[in-house]
């Protein structure tokens, strides 16, 4: 209910002055109000108006009233209805007939107006109008200003069909409505409102200004059918992304500012839209970014001006150029983060295969266990508990890389990675990696390597690859490689040098025992290594180890026999050389350690080089390959034996037998000699029948 | 030499009973293996470098299990060599876990089964957990008698198995390898009341098998002794006893007395001329470190070492020196 204010005008200056209404709307001169600049509309309807700034102050309206002080407008209430009635002087009506200012006039309706049905400008700016009423029978309006009311719904408008301006700036307007029949606006200037949704406005094809800053929106879109726009303000509001624009044929000039726009593809739109010449940005996050100037201007070719500065060629040349770095940068991550994901599946699946590998191995173990003896067991294997530490990650995974990588198979079963001065295998199947051909730069930076999922049996085998390639390698690190025995350390004996060894305890069981280091240094004390799985060595580790081992050392060296020191160190030089000779083949087993390089004295190296490591598949097969042997050997001991046994019993016997027969020999013989004529003439006759 | 007893037995028997025949043929099996090395410096050499290291119990450093358990003598010097070689360990005061005792046996011998580690670990521990930790003169002491008398052990096994479970104990028993060890845990539960079985019957079981087979037994008189002083006793705590007793220990003649385990004055003078020698070959960098070892390792130093070095000749009761190759 709007109460009847009326009030009695006269004498105030709250008249209006109803003179040349020249419709210059302009300028950013206004402080606080939005920097609307609007294209200049020049309404001359009357040539001899003159023309004064389109909003007055109260102190103007005085003037200007006091100047022209004509007849008075009087605003009547009637008892019949509660809106007042304005009243006309005559002579005004016909000195300004087509337009009439109710500019602060303290208005809380609309009053009705009669008899004015020729108005073409009508001005309600600065009241407390709620809503628009009576004035449908304004049947030529043209411009309504309702600048600055307490409007809360656009109605009364539906008879207005000549409208061409249409003010409802600083008003209360929720929603875009009931603007069907102004097919002819030109200009609608709804800043300063409350509305959320841009709608109703898409038969608005001669509109050529819309205001909408100041109000609530969050998106925009459903801008087509507005054929004509040139300008369109949206400053001031909470968007976020910005649809429909290219469907703009003539939009010219775009203002976004402070806004809630992050990215350039939330404003993709605007790329399409070729009329587009005049754009701002500026007081949205997207303004802060590194890359928002060049972005756009690379996006936007037909753009002049952007946040009120003219582009020059050098900026466009500028801006090509940074978005051509951004493309390559961006390609280049994406190429990264490929790889890296596809790192991570490999890495993963040689994971499972170790895990299953040793799950095999162990039930295997302890299905023999069970054969034999009681519940040996392999504590470390069986109950699961070392299962791969690389837990399959089902994060979410950027939807453009999972795409890409359905692509790629995930059958890898090994991963090679050179990083730097790091060579990193996974799975035994990398180590075949070793053969390729690696150029001297690579080779010759790569300081460290890194076994991951490998059994160590296997890796001993290419431990003499390993040396000549990458003769700079001096930290090698292993995990989950089946580190069991302290023997082992004795295959690494046989490197150039070691500086730095990192066993780490997963997957390397070997590390639970107390004197695992001790044993490393003593054994490979010719490479005076520097760090053991991060912590540094000193002399009285060195002295520690030498203590606890020396003596294994000075008997595996002096008290072999020699044959044994010679079939030791020989062999494995012999095979050695072959492998040398051979470029690729199999590996001996038994591997030993090179002397060539050490710079100590030989004797104290030596005494260490039979520790050897054979690995269990090749020990077997040497045993089996003697096993021949041995038979051989038995067989033939066992002759000698019988041999032995029989020469023996013969001897035996003859010794029994001899005393006998040799009585029997002294017997015939003298009675041979008994008569000595007789054997003198036997004797005789033999010689004779000899010859 | 000519004794009556030599010319009882048939030939092969007697080569056999003294093991002549295992050591002729592994001599003629080395000599095949190694043909062009030792070729080089003739065979009547190699033979006689091969009995000398049997005889001072060197041959079995390095070789197969199937050969170091071939023989008596063997076994001997596989613990004997196994004692001295890792004496510093225990020496040194360290606690070592059953796997850990194994590996070091395995740097003497690459296959050495891990069965008899865990039996002899057994015995340690009372067949409690057996990742407890042990002693090293524990350890060596019923690894001895787990090692050396290890068919007999098995057999006993089988007697106490039957005893527990009341059979006449008076049959033969002729268990395979492994079998007796393998029945005996789960029959403790019916012993009943006591624990373990009456010693005297026991010990006549025992008497009655060692005078059966021909295996080796520790001498029944000693076994009588270390059964003595109990009236009932468990399979463990046999074995136990039996590692403690001094004069198994002397009759087997591989180690020395328990409280000379550490003693070897010949190699301890050795080892420090060892150290010294590393010592003075370190690099520049290593001597900046003087805090004791980073790796938390439990040890007490022994500083005497230094004054020691002062003789140069050690008598080395052995007549091969290895020179070095280059």
């Amino acid at each position: 209910m709007i109460p009847g204010k009326y009030r009695s005008v006269s004498g105030r200056a709250a008249n209006n002055v109803n003179c040349g209404l020249h419709l210059v709307i302009q300028t950013s001169s206004l402080p606080e109000k939005n920097k609307v600049r609007f294209k200049k509309v020049e309404f001359k309807l009357n040539k001899d108006t003159s023309s004064f700034p389109g909003r007055l102050s109260q102190h103007d309206l005085e003037r200007n009233y006091s100047s022209r002080q004509g007849d008075h407008i009087n605003l009547v209430s009637s008892s019949l209805s509660s809106f007042p009635i304005l009243q006309r002087s005559s002579e005004e009506k016909i000195l300004y007939s087509d337009r009439l200012s109710l500019e602060r006039q303290k208005l809380t309706v609309c009053p009705i107006i009669n008899g004015e049905d020729h108005l073409r400008l009508l001005n309600f700016q600065h009241n407390f109008i709620t809503r628009i009423q009576n004035i449908s029978n304004l049947q030529k309006l043209i411009s309504l200003d309702l600048y600055d009311n307490q409007i809360e719904e656009i109605s009364g408008l539906s008879t207005l069909r000549c409208l061409r301006v249409l003010l409802l700036g600083k008003n209360r307007i929720k929603k875009i409505s009931n603007l069907e029949n102004l097919k002819s606006l030109d200009v609608l200037d709804l800043h300063g409102n409350q509305i959320t949704k841009i709608e109703n406005i898409n038969h608005l094809c001669e509109l050529r200004v819309l205001n909408l800053a100041r109000n609530f929106l969050s998106h925009v879109d459903n801008l087509n059918g507005l054929d004509s726009l040139t300008e369109l303000n949206l400053r001031h509001n909470q968007i976020t992304f910005v649809r429909d624009v290219d469907n703009l044929p003539c939009l010219q000039h775009l203002f976004l500012s402070f806004n809630n726009i992050s990215s350039f593809d939330s404003v993709s739109c605007l790329a399409d839209s070729s009329s587009l010449s005049d754009i701002t940005f500026d007081g949205n996050p997207i303004a802060q970014e590194s890359w928002y100037k060049h972005t756009v201007l690379q996006n936007m070719m037909q753009l002049r001006q952007l946040d009120m500065k003219r582009i020059t060629e050098e900026e466009r040349r500028m801006a090509s150029v940074l978005a051509k770095k951004e493309e390559e940068k961006k390609r280049e991550s994406h190429k990264q983060s490929l790889l890296k994901e596809k790192k991570r599946l490999t890495i993963n699946n040689v994971a499972r295969q170790w895990d299953l590998q040793q799950q095999r191995v162990a039930s295997i173990a302890t299905d023999e266990d069970r054969k034999d003896s009681d519940s040996a067991q392999d504590p470390c294997q069986i109950d699961g508990s070392t299962l791969s530490a690389f837990p399959e990650e089902t994060g979410p995974l950027d939807s453009g890389l999972n795409n890409a990588l359905q692509g790629l198979s995930v059958v890898d079963t090994y991963l090679v990675e050179v990083d730097g001065d790091t060579l990193s295998l996974y799975g035994s199947g990398a180590l075949e990696s070793l053969d390729r051909n690696w150029s001297v730069q690579t080779a010759g930076m790569i300081t460290t390597v890194s076994f991951t999922f490998i059994e160590f049996d296997e890796i001993v085998h290419v431990l003499p690859k390993l040396k000549i390639k990458f003769p700079n390698s001096l930290h090698l690190k292993f995990k989950e490689t089946n580190l069991v025995m302290l023997q082992q350390f004795n295959a690494l004996a046989q490197l150039r040098r070691i500086d730095q060894l990192t066993i780490d305890p997963q997957g390397n069981p070997v590390v639970n025992f107390t004197l695992w280091k001790y044993y490393v240094l003593f054994r490979l004390s010719h490479f005076s290594m520097q760090k053991i799985n991060g912590t540094e060595v000193t002399q009285n580790d060195m002295i520690m180890a030498e203590r606890l081992f020396g003596i294994l050392a000075h008997v595996a060296s002096s008290e072999l026999p020699q044959y044994r020191l010679i079939s030791i160190l020989g062999d494995a030089r012999k095979k050695q050389f072959r492998y040398l000779l051979e470029s690729k083949g199999k590996k001996p087993g038994i591997i030993n350690e090179e002397n060539n390089d050490s710079k100590r004295p030989v004797g104290e190296n030596t005494n260490r080089a039979t520790l050897n490591y054979t690995t269990r598949e090749f020990y077997n097969e040497k045993l089996e390959e003697i096993k021949e042997k041995k038979k051989f050997c038995k067989t033939y001991i066992e002759d000698l034996v019988k041999e032995a046994t029989e020469i023996n019993m013969k001897n035996e016997a003859l010794q029994k037998l001899w005393p006998q027969m040799f009585i029997e020999l002294v017997r015939d013989a003298v009675i041979e000699i008994r008569n000595k004529n007789s054997y003198m003439k036997l004797c005789l006759q033999q010689i004779t029948d000899q010859k | 030499m000519l004794s009556p007893e030599r010319l009882a037995l048939p030939d092969y028997e007697y080569l056999a009973q003294r093991h002549v025949l295992t050591y002729m043929e592994d001599a003629v099996c080395q000599l095949l293996e190694n043909r062009e090395d030792i070729s080089q410096y003739g065979i009547a050499r190699f033979f006689t470098e091969y009995f000398n290291s049997v005889c001072q119990g060197t041959h079995i450093l390095f070789r197969e299990f199937s050969f170091v358990q071939a023989t008596p003598h063997n076994r001997v010097s596989f613990l004997r060599a196994f004692w001295r070689c890792f004496r510093t360990v225990g020496k040194n005061g360290d606690l070592l876990t059953m796997k850990e005792y194994h590996c070091l046996l395995q740097l003497l011998c690459p296959d050495f089964p891990l069965e008899l580690t865990q039996k002899a670990a057994r015995i340690v521990l009372m067949d409690d957990a057996v990742d407890c930790l042990m002693s090293f003169s524990d350890f060596l002491f019923a690894f001895q008698i787990q090692f050396y008398y290890s068919e007999f052990l098995d057999s006993v096994a089988a007697i106490y198995e039957d005893l527990l479970s009341g059979k006449n104990p008076n049959t033969v028993i002729v268990p395979t390898s492994s079998s007796g060890q393998h029945r005996q845990r789960p029959a403790l539960g019916e012993a009943g009341m006591l624990e373990g079985v009456e010693a005297s019957l026991f010990y006549q079981c025992l008497e009655n098998l060692c005078d059966r087979h021909k295996y080796s037994c520790p001498p029944p008189a000693l076994v009588k002794e270390a059964l003595s002083n109990v009236q009932r006793l468990t399979f463990y705590g046999f074995l136990m006893a039996l590692s403690k007793h001094h004069g198994i220990n002397q009759a087997l003649g591989a180690l020395p007395d328990k409280g000379d385990l550490m003693h070897d004055p010949a190699m301890d003078e050795e080892l420090e001329r060892l150290v010294v020698r590393s010592k003075l070959h370190r690099t520049p960098w290593q001597h900046r470190a003087k805090e004791p070892g980073a790796f938390g390792f439990q040890r007490r130093e022994k500083q005497e070492a230094l004054e020691r070095v002062s003789s140069a000749s050690v008598p080395t009761p052995y007549h091969y020196r290895w020179e070095p190759r280059e």
